[in-house]
């Protein structure tokens, strides 16, 4: 007995970061450019109905519909795809590969699109990255009703996610929690002025992400008068001379160094003087350079915040330790969420069955009713009505706990109970089983 | 009639001070949607209660303490929800509208019986003399928590303790604190003119003598200090605070002084 008729036999086959090295996954890995036509490939395979490919830099997953159950040992079509598209020996794959079906691939599912299984858990781009791929399935034609349907609900899964917990609201990386940090002291960065003294990958991509976030100016004072130029030449700045970094640097808002001088550039008195002539609008100091740039102390005079790489380190691992709270409740949420959707599907399934009951049982009442015509003929219009308005009410009444029966095996997935129901009350043996007939 | 309004507003203010805790502490966009309609209801219909209320005891402006912390909870309401509006911030709420549910229960269910014998306290600017010194007194408040907030948060960015997402950002409870009481001096300055001229023509000389009297422009001196401070030497964080705080006391030692008061003794014996 098929304990679970509304499974609409999927299968999940993949690797992610947690099961293959770089090595496997590059090898793996599909280009945007030769997505639609792997997908399309992957849908043509024997026995797959619809499929998707999910091909990011931290995983590669094939998500399919098949025709029909197959053996928990046995997937030929997604399989053959792998070896045969991909020219990719089945050795050097299945220690990495991992499947899930059913159930296990819904959940899967879900969690994937919640960026609860990501690197980062909680990162963002993963949701864009699934929606891309169920958009090149949708354009070649391999999504169909049941993957339109769970996807949908997947994006749903992973909105609820985002709104009820909190797992993507704080930063993880450097230089998004020196934006966070920014964001708490001035708000809006709109309008704000930075500075960079020093050149460094890290100071840059602090710098770039202030920008982004709406900083309007950028300053830059280097040893290196050429290197200032450069990096004022890409960020569209303005060079400050390196001798006047003292007399002009109170213009900044946000400071970021990261030179490589061996003492420090910035002293407390500094921070005095800048906040002065600021009349003490706060300013601060990100300071990404080892040994330090900014005197720690500077971080006493009122009004300057001093960051050092350490502090911004731990700022990062508080938020990666709330992140990991907070997809404890989104773990819930999508367990619950897979309960739902199988329930759906179920109570979907027994739609048919109500139908067919239901037309069965009209069927015989308006036969009786015609029968029964020239016996009623010298009723009046309203005692007519009287006698339709009971034999809808003996139908219904005689209706009621059959369907019930069917609604609550359908909800408890026995479909040989369900099938016992019809066959009882019908004489029909068959069953529609496709959870998607009635979408 | 008036204690039935008042009493759904007071319940509305109570939704609403349960809503604004997840919606600010945990940044829950549903709770806010429901803070914030619940204290526009709670406001409605406190200002319902309080015309009907004024209406009935025959005078226009609140003469006895419920009443007068009644308005004064009204103010405080109105004020958070013109800086939600401005900041988009629900924070604050999260110690006005308790004030506001507090002030508006004790005269939902035990009003005041003082009458009035006074009959130019049926003219509107005797309203209006109250209503601006008491819009005043909010802002101030209001300036003194936003001040306190900013506290908290400096100091816990300068700790480098994590930094309290329901708090607004720094620049944000600044701009709350000074606007507030840039707001408060043209109400407190209005209020307390148009007291003088009205106390000038009805009791005369021996109003300059009243002791609420004289705090009040005490009151008044310390106010524009604060602001003059605050704007020329941009003021902020623990001294900003300070300096609120005592301007505060002195606000609460012209409360105060009603007891001493014959001028603002409206209340027939």
């Amino acid at each position: 007995m098929n304990k679970n008729p509304t499974a609409p036999n999927l299968i999940l086959l993949g690797i992610n970061h947690n099961t293959a090295p770089i090595e496997v996954r590059e090898r793996l890995a599909i280009a945007p450019s030769r997505l639609a036509d792997a997908t399309r490939a992957l849908a043509h395979q024997p026995g797959i109905r619809e499929a998707i490919i999910l091909s990011t830099c931290n995983r590669v997953e094939l998500l399919t519909v098949q025709d029909s159950a197959h053996p928990a040992d046995e997937n030929p079509g997604t399989l053959n795809f792998l070896y045969e598209y991909l020219n990719l020996p089945a050795t050097d794959l299945q220690p990495h590969l991992y499947e899930f079906r059913e159930r296990e691939a819904i959940r899967h599912l879900f969690r994937v699109a919640s960026s609860l299984d990501s690197m980062v858990v909680g990162e963002p781009q993963i949701l864009g990255q699934v929606k891309e791929a169920y958009t090149t399935g949708r354009e070649v034609g391999a999504v169909s009703t049941t993957l339109e349907g769970l996807l949908q609900r997947a994006f749903t899964v992973a909105k609820r996610v985002r709104t009820e917990t909190q797992i993507g609201s704080s930063s993880v990386s450097i230089a998004s929690v020196a934006v966070d940090l920014a964001r708490k002291i001035f708000d809006s960065l709109e309008g704000k002025t930075v500075l960079l003294v020093g050149a460094g990958k890290m100071s840059e991509l602090a710098a770039r992400h202030l920008i982004q976030q709406g900083a309007a100016s950028i300053l830059v004072a280097n040893r290196t008068q050429s290197r200032a130029e450069q990096i004022a030449q890409d960020f569209k700045g303005q060079v400050i001379p390196f001798d006047q970094l003292y007399e002009q640097a109170d213009r900044a808002d946000i400071v970021i160094t990261s030179t490589g001088a061996p003492q420090k550039i910035f002293g407390r008195s500094h921070g005095q003087h800048f906040l002065q002539r600021r009349r003490n609008r706060p300013m601060f100091f990100i300071d990404i350079a080892v040994p330090r740039d900014v005197d720690p102390g500077m971080n006493d005079v009122e009004g300057c915040f001093v960051y050092d790489i350490d502090d911004l380190q731990q700022v990062a691992q508080a938020n990666l330790a709330d992140r990991s709270r907070e997809a404890e409740a989104a773990e819930t949420i999508v367990t619950r969420e897979v309960d739902k959707y199988l329930q759906r599907l179920q109570t979907l399934n027994a739609v048919p069955a109500i139908q067919s009951l239901q037309q069965y049982a009209e069927t015989i009442r308006q036969a009786e009713l015609r029968r029964s015509q020239s016996k009623l003929a010298s009723l009046t219009p309203e005692q007519r009505d009287a006698v339709e308005a009971l034999t809808r009410s003996l139908t219904a009444k005689f209706l009621h706990h059959p369907l019930t029966g069917i609604r609550q095996a359908a909800q408890e997935g026995d479909a040989q109970a369900l099938a016992d129901l019809q066959r009882l009350y019908t004489g029909q043996s068959e069953l529609k089983s496709d959870p998607n007939s009635e979408d | 009639m008036s204690l039935l309004w008042l009493r759904v507003a007071v319940l509305f203010y109570g939704i609403a001070s349960l809503a604004v805790l997840p919606a600010a502490l945990y940044d829950r966009p549903r709770w806010r949607h429901i803070a914030i309609p619940a204290t526009t209801a709670a406001l409605f219909f406190h200002f319902v209660s309080l015309i009907e209320m004024l209406n009935a005891a025959h005078h226009r402006l609140p003469v006895d303490t419920h009443e007068t912390q009644s308005f004064l909870g009204l103010v405080l309401a109105l004020a958070f929800l013109f800086i939600y509006g401005r900041y988009k911030t629900v924070s604050l709420g999260i110690f006005v509208l308790p004030i506001c549910f507090l002030l508006g229960l004790i005269p939902a269910f035990r009003p005041g019986e003082e009458a009035t014998a006074f009959p130019h306290l049926h003219t509107g600017w005797i309203f209006l003399h109250v209503a601006l010194l008491l819009a005043a007194y909010a802002a101030l408040f209001l300036s003194l928590l936003a001040s306190l907030l900013y506290l908290i948060q400096e100091r816990r960015l300068k700790r480098k303790s994590p930094a309290l997402k329901w708090l607004p950002p720094l620049e944000t409870t600044d701009q709350i604190a000074l606007k507030t009481l840039l707001f408060g001096l043209p109400c407190m300055t209005a209020g307390l003119l148009i007291g003088s001229v009205i106390a000038q023509q009805t009791i005369g000389a021996s109003y300059f003598l009243d002791p609420k009297v004289l705090l009040s422009f005490a009151m008044w001196l310390a106010y524009v200090a604060m602001i003059f401070i605050r704007r020329h030497s941009g003021l902020r964080g623990r001294r900003a605070v300070y300096l609120s705080s005592f301007v505060f006391l002195v606000v609460l030692a012209v409360w105060a002084a009603n007891q001493l008061s014959v001028v603002h003794r409206f209340t027939a014996p």
